[in-house]
């Protein structure tokens, strides 16, 4: 029988194992796809996307060129952020079919799109559209912070001008809204198990700061939780912006070392090892 | 596909000054202050119609006897259908949802059914053979900005005015009685979830407005949507995106948005008994008696 959450409380160690404050294991790759503008491949514990932006660029011609209509992009004084999500029917144990006008979906791409509308500088590419896709391989929880940051990576890779890191992480509570129990531990980065059985939120923060981006709560829970589950949320967002960071650091120093790029202007007396 | 007709550059400069420089909103509204709400009964049971400043909503609830969903045979159906027509502003098309819909209707959905509002359970007739399915359809008549607090009030109100037909087992014989034979029955409700919308504005997001209308609407930078109980108990908090807020000022709005929670159960609970007192035509004996109410000339 597998362990299920209630267990908790006897020895304070999760189902996979963790402790309340301990991420699962990060790993993050970016410049996957040789063809597009940014990829990111990322994993949080065993969710798996892969993300690729294209653009920003001008629309191409309409079909049907009869112009004065048309949404988002060809008219705005601002770049449009268009989000794409697949799922793939293998990611989860079930596999279910999703059609187009999925709500759910809809959903993240809307929010994914203004979440990233805010930290990028769209201003700077009027009349254009930045094409994001994301591929969903694996779920296990957290599918909207392993979404967002995935994104945030490829912008990152595309080079599109951006205020900082939108970093996101899942935070929970150990006991269900019908125990009204005050000692309730806050958790750190929820697995599929955990967000089935406890409340939870999602938080995706700007960089260092404490500024909320995002924040998507869907179960039930008692409001004096919400402070706890928000600033262990924060505190984890900024532990995922080191470890994005870290990610694109290393991919830079590989790159000048191979050559792919110069080194640029002031960068001399950076250290390479 | 039409465009929603956005307000001009000196409108927009107009209302961000008047609320930056001044701590004025236009219509004169505290900073935490909702327009008037008003909620009417119709005649039928499970009618609402709510307005909120010049925002109008209708929702209706029925329900109808149908076979379970396979795989969860001791649930009923409960449904939400919202519907943003041309009447309520020229950009909406019947049949294409715009984002604004199908955000209305992920939030609706979440606040009532995945909160557990209504119980599906008590819904159920015979075990996966027959079952209730509740639906509420949502009718946007006007929209002056702010449609997720007013929908969700309208949803609320209707759930719980409705009365589903009474029925029985004998036998293995289900019957459904007419009004007329058995007074219908309220549903199995457990909780009312009501949600608040805070409006964020200026560069870091750090004015934050209750009840945003229209034209606040398209000025916006980000908005949060709280959903709770007037137990404490949060059903859903949706911030999608837009400009990053500062996690305190979050928690305060949540604070507030309870007090307001607290303010519309009441409101509405008070509603409730006002309709039905008024329904009430004194009891059972009133009822059986033969005169009838003549207009004495």
């Amino acid at each position: 029988m597998p362990l299920d959450t209630s267990a908790y409380s006897l020895a304070l160690l999760r189902v996979d194992g963790r402790r309340w404050n301990e991420l699962r294991r990060i790993h993050a790759q970016i410049r996957t796809q040789a063809a597009a503008d940014g990829s990111s491949y990322l994993e949080m514990g065993h969710t798996k996307v892969m993300c690729v932006v294209n653009g920003p660029s001008e629309p191409g011609p309409r079909r049907g060129a009869t112009s004065g209509g048309g949404s988002g992009g060809g008219q705005s004084k601002n770049a449009e952020v268009a989000v794409n999500i697949v799922i793939a029917g293998f990611s989860s144990v079930d596999r279910k079919r999703r059609g187009r006008g999925d709500k759910h979906i809809l959903e993240l791409q809307s929010t994914i799109s203004q979440a990233l509308a805010a930290s990028l500088h769209t201003h700077l590419f009027p009349h254009s559209t930045i094409n994001i896709s994301l591929h969903v391989l694996s779920q296990d929880g957290s599918l909207l912070a392993a979404l967002i940051n995935a994104a945030t990576l490829a912008c990152v890779d595309a080079g599109i001008p951006m205020t900082d890191y939108v970093a996101a992480c899942t935070a929970g509570s150990t006991s269900t809204y019908a125990a009204n129990d005050e000692g309730a531990d806050p958790l750190l980065d929820m697995n599929h198990q955990e967000e089935q059985e406890l409340p939870g939120l999602t938080v995706a923060t700007l960089g260092d700061s404490d500024r909320v981006a995002v924040l998507v709560c869907e179960s039930r829970v008692q409001v004096s939780r919400l402070e706890g589950m928000l600033a262990v949320g924060v505190d984890g967002c900024k532990q995922v912006r080191e470890i994005l960071d870290r990610v694109v650091r290393e991919k830079g120093i590989k790159m000048i070392q191979e050559g792919t790029v110069e080194r640029g202007v002031g960068l001399n007396d950076m250290e390479l090892d | 596909m039409p465009r929603e007709a956005e307000p001009s550059a000196n409108e927009k400069a107009f209302l961000l000054k008047a609320l930056q420089d001044e701590q004025i909103r236009l219509d004169g509204r505290e900073f935490d202050q909702y327009r008037p709400l008003e909620l009417t009964f119709g005649d039928e049971y499970g009618v609402a119609n709510v307005s909120l400043g010049k925002t109008k909503i209708l929702a209706k609830a029925s329900a109808e006897v149908t076979v379970p969903f396979a795989d969860r045979p001791l649930d009923g159906i409960f449904t939400i259908a919202t519907e943003l027509s041309p009447m309520a502003a020229p950009h909406f098309e019947v049949n294409r949802p715009t984002e604004t819909e199908v955000l209305l209707s992920r939030l609706l959905e979440k606040t009532v059914r995945r909160s557990g509002a209504l119980d599906t359970e008590s819904l159920c007739l015979v075990a996966g053979q027959k079952c209730w399915s509740v639906r509420v359809d949502v009718h946007v008549l006007s929209h002056d900005g702010n449609l997720t607090d007013a929908a969700c009030f309208a949803v609320v109100a209707a759930l719980r005015h409705f009365r589903k037909p009474d029925t029985s087992m004998e036998n293995g014989v289900l019957t459904v009685y007419t009004p007329a034979e058995r007074e219908p029955v309220p549903l199995g409700w457990l909780h009312s979830p009501f949600c608040v919308t805070w409006s964020f504005f200026g560069d870091e997001g750090e004015t934050a407005l209750l009840d945003a209308d229209w034209m606040e609407e398209q000025v916006r930078v980000a908005s949060v949507t709280i959903s709770l109980n007037r137990h404490g108990e949060i059903c859903q908090i949706a911030k999608l995106g837009g400009v990053p807020v500062e996690a305190v000022a979050l928690l305060q709005c949540t604070s507030v948005a309870l007090t307001k929670v607290k303010e519309f159960s009441t409101y509405l609970d008070g509603k409730l008994a006002e309709d039905a007192k008024r329904r009430d035509k004194g009891g059972f004996m009133a009822e059986l008696r033969a005169e009838n109410d003549r207009i004495v000339g």
